[in-house]
């Protein structure tokens, strides 16, 4: 194997495969990035036997063939090196890179040894634009739950693919985020598919400039997916598992409504938090007389008090959030204006912009506290 | 002399089942849950001569007694039920210090011990009124003799021991008995040929001191049938936990697991019983070793709800990588417990 690049391109490529690697592997070929050269690009592919990303970056391949090299301690190397052209040689146990007079020699192990990608075998198979795709994982990926103890299933997002639209839902089982927006080329019927958040993370940080995305089921139980765009593709096993019946905790109706500038709201209950800090973030929202009352207080930090003009529909309420996961929600509200809906103090809360953007569709449903 | 008494309703849930189905009445009954790798929680006094007793898999003990019938357990209603039962132990105002759903120490404080053998006795009674369940009580002068006594007199029973009269009562015991006593110690001190309560009481310093250490007279003044430590009714609650010791080593973890699912349940009713949260979730496993093993998690809320703590509990049990290895002990415990703090509800939780 023998190809000629650009140091800025391997080294980015290399940089975003070797993210997925387990620094804790205990399979020595796991820890390697493995390198294909083909017609005038170069594949760079990292696993974790969960998650595999690849990236392909353009290159003068002289010598059509592979090579893994060590991910950490590769991109470390590359992204330590100048702007400039890098040469670079493989065999099954060595990997050479010359690049102006820098000269050096990798331990390499042999690449029939790299886990393959799977087979294949096309399940359901759908495309959507990059950018909706993009906007559907910022708006949900960060309500999953970050806890493993819960399980994979609230850890991972759900994809609800339905005829020409596609729905993403992540809840930690105190908020919920749901983003719903259309495909380019849909399915008949269809298909749910639990997704492991942070292969979701991967697809919208690596998309660079692509337009659109293709979503393959794979394997031969459907349990795999993979997403490829432009340079990249990701193939991630599935979670195993139910996901919550989210529609039922979702509220078909409020009767309180509230219409606020985000951007007013975000400021106050950022203010109100330092205050609420030690008592599980606690703030009250009075809700009367067309104004928002934000009030957090505790023994250390002393009292808070925020107004804010709002829109009121419906009967005054006092409800009380963690202000954190408020705060979380509304920074991920599209739009100048948000939407909040009530029920009661005890009961989730609806949170949505004013105006939908771009056909997508935006609601985040919050559990309060109970005091 | 300050008198203490212990409580312990006999066969607790198997008991109410039996009452509120008196069809049940006779027969070996055990209270159990249906997954085909469940253990039994509580088991009939028909029941035990099988060698069915709380803890022991339900095939174990359906093949031991294959006329057992079994009863799927109510947790709300052992619940309510010992509500009952705690509102009497409180009802003439003494300090209590509650172990269990159904198990209590009562301080019945100064009084003659022929006094303080009546109030035990017309607790029971009361109890026996109120919910037609017979409890076991021991009157003593320290908490260790007082639940010794209750257990000696079950079912059905009350027992006191007379002041005075404590380290003659234990002397025949087992050394197991004591508190603090474990199967390791209990198997060094039978090594050396120590085998019953009285035979430890006897021991003077040095060769007591050379087999325990540091907690030797400690160990003794209990054998003794000195025992100081009060009812802690008020006591704040650090953390909560459950655990069972095996009669055998455990190599199945379905088994481990189907265990794990009752302890959560129980200490979830302690945390709601306490009004109390908790944030930090841990299993402890004694392996055939006596190696001990802790692995712990912290949620990202504090919970009271079962199926959160079951989920980290299997998620320490994970953790903890057995693969196999047989297992002596297995407990549960809670910590990081917060009370009076706005709770955060949860979207899928039951009942809201």
């Amino acid at each position: 194997m023998k190809f000629t690049c650009n140091t800025k391109d391997i080294a980015s490529a290399v940089g975003a495969a070797s993210k997925v690697v387990n620094a804790h592997t205990t399979v020595p070929i796991l820890s390697n990035v493995l390198l294909q050269s083909e017609d005038g690009r170069v594949l760079a592919r990292a696993t974790d036997l969960e998650l595999t990303l690849e990236l392909a970056f353009r290159a003068e391949v002289s010598e059509p063939g592979s090579v893994t090299v060590p991910a950490k301690l590769f991109s470390s190397y590359l992204g330590n090196l100048p702007a400039a052209q890098l040469e670079m040689s493989g065999t099954p146990t060595r990997a050479s890179v010359k690049c102006e007079r820098s000269n050096y020699d990798f331990h390499a192990l042999p690449a029939e040894e790299y886990p393959p990608l799977p087979a294949a075998a096309r399940g359901s198979h759908f495309t959507i634009s990059a950018k909706r795709f993009r906007d559907a994982i910022d708006a949900t990926i960060f309500a999953a739950s970050s806890e493993e103890a819960r399980g994979a299933v609230l850890m991972g997002t759900l994809l609800e693919v339905d005829g020409d639209a596609i729905t993403l839902i992540a809840t930690d089982g105190y908020r919920l985020a749901k983003h719903r927006t259309a495909l380019d080329d849909g399915i008949s019927g269809q298909e749910r598919y639990i997704v492991p958040s942070r292969a979701l993370a991967e697809v919208a940080r690596n998309l660079g400039g692509a337009e659109k995305i293709a979503i393959n089921a794979l394997g031969a139980a459907n349990n795999q997916l993979q997403l490829t765009a432009g340079d990249l593709s990701i193939t991630v096993r599935l979670v195993d598992g139910q996901y919550p019946n989210y529609q039922q905790v979702i509220p078909a109706k409020f009767d309180r409504s509230v219409t606020v500038n985000t951007a007013s709201l975000i400021a106050g209950l950022r203010r109100a938090e330092l205050v609420a800090g030690d008592r599980a973030s606690m703030v009250k929202l009075a809700i009367a007389n067309q104004t928002l009352v934000v009030t957090a207080s505790s023994d250390i930090s002393g009292n808070a008090y925020e107004e804010i003009e709002i829109e009121q529909q419906g009967e005054d309420l006092t409800i009380a959030f963690n202000a954190r996961y408020l705060i979380d929600i509304l920074n991920h509200v599209k739009g100048p204006r948000t939407v909040m809906e009530f029920l009661g103090p005890l009961s989730p809360a609806a949170i949505r912009p004013h105006e939908s953007e771009g056909g997508s569709e935006q609601l985040y449903v919050l559990m309060p506290l109970r005091q | 002399m300050n008198f203490v008494a212990h409580f312990d309703v006999d066969a607790f849930y198997a008991s109410v089942e039996i009452r509120d189905d008196p069809s049940l009445r006779g027969k070996p009954l055990a209270v159990a849950g249906s997954s085909r790798r469940a253990v039994v929680l509580t088991a009939s006094y028909e029941a035990r001569p099988y060698g069915v007793r709380s803890a022991v898999p339900l095939y174990r003990a359906l093949e031991a007694c294959p006329d057992l019938v079994v009863v799927p357990p109510n947790m709300a209603k052992y619940k309510a039920v010992s509500r009952e039962i705690f509102e009497i132990f409180g009802a003439r105002g003494l300090p209590i210090e509650g172990l269990s759903l159904d198990e209590a120490f009562v301080a019945l404080g100064e009084m003659t011990f022929e006094r303080a053998c009546d109030v035990a006795r017309a607790i029971r009674g009361d109890i026996l009124a109120a919910t037609q369940l017979t409890v076991s009580a021991g009157v003593a002068s320290g908490k260790m003799v007082a639940k010794i006594a209750s257990d000696s007199c079950k079912p059905d029973g009350l027992l006191g021991v007379a002041p005075g009269e404590e380290a003659s009562f234990l002397a025949p015991l087992p050394v197991s008995r004591l508190w603090g006593i474990g199967p390791k110690t209990q198997a060094k001190l039978e090594a050396a040929g120590i085998v019953t309560i009285g035979d430890l009481a006897a021991l003077d310093d040095a060769p007591l001191r050379s087999l325990l250490g540091s907690w030797s007279e400690q160990v003794r003044s209990l054998a003794r049938g000195i025992d100081e430590r009060p009812v802690e009714s008020g006591r704040e609650t650090k953390s909560i936990s459950s655990e069972e010791t095996f009669e055998y080593d455990v190599r199945d973890e379905a088994q481990l697991i189907a265990l794990l699912r009752e302890q959560a349940r129980e200490v979830a009713e302690k945390l709601a019983r306490e009004d109390l949260s908790a944030q930090t979730v841990g299993i402890k496993i004694k392996r055939s070793t006596f190696e001990i093993l802790g692995r712990q998690t912290h949620l990202t809320e504090p919970t009271r709800d079962a199926r959160r703590i079951f989920r980290a509990a299997i998620h320490c049990l994970h953790r903890a990588e057995l693969k196999g290895a047989p297992v002596r002990l297995l407990g549960l415990r809670v910590a990081s417990l917060v009370t009076g703090e706005p709770r955060q509800t949860g979207l899928f939780e039951v009942g809201r």
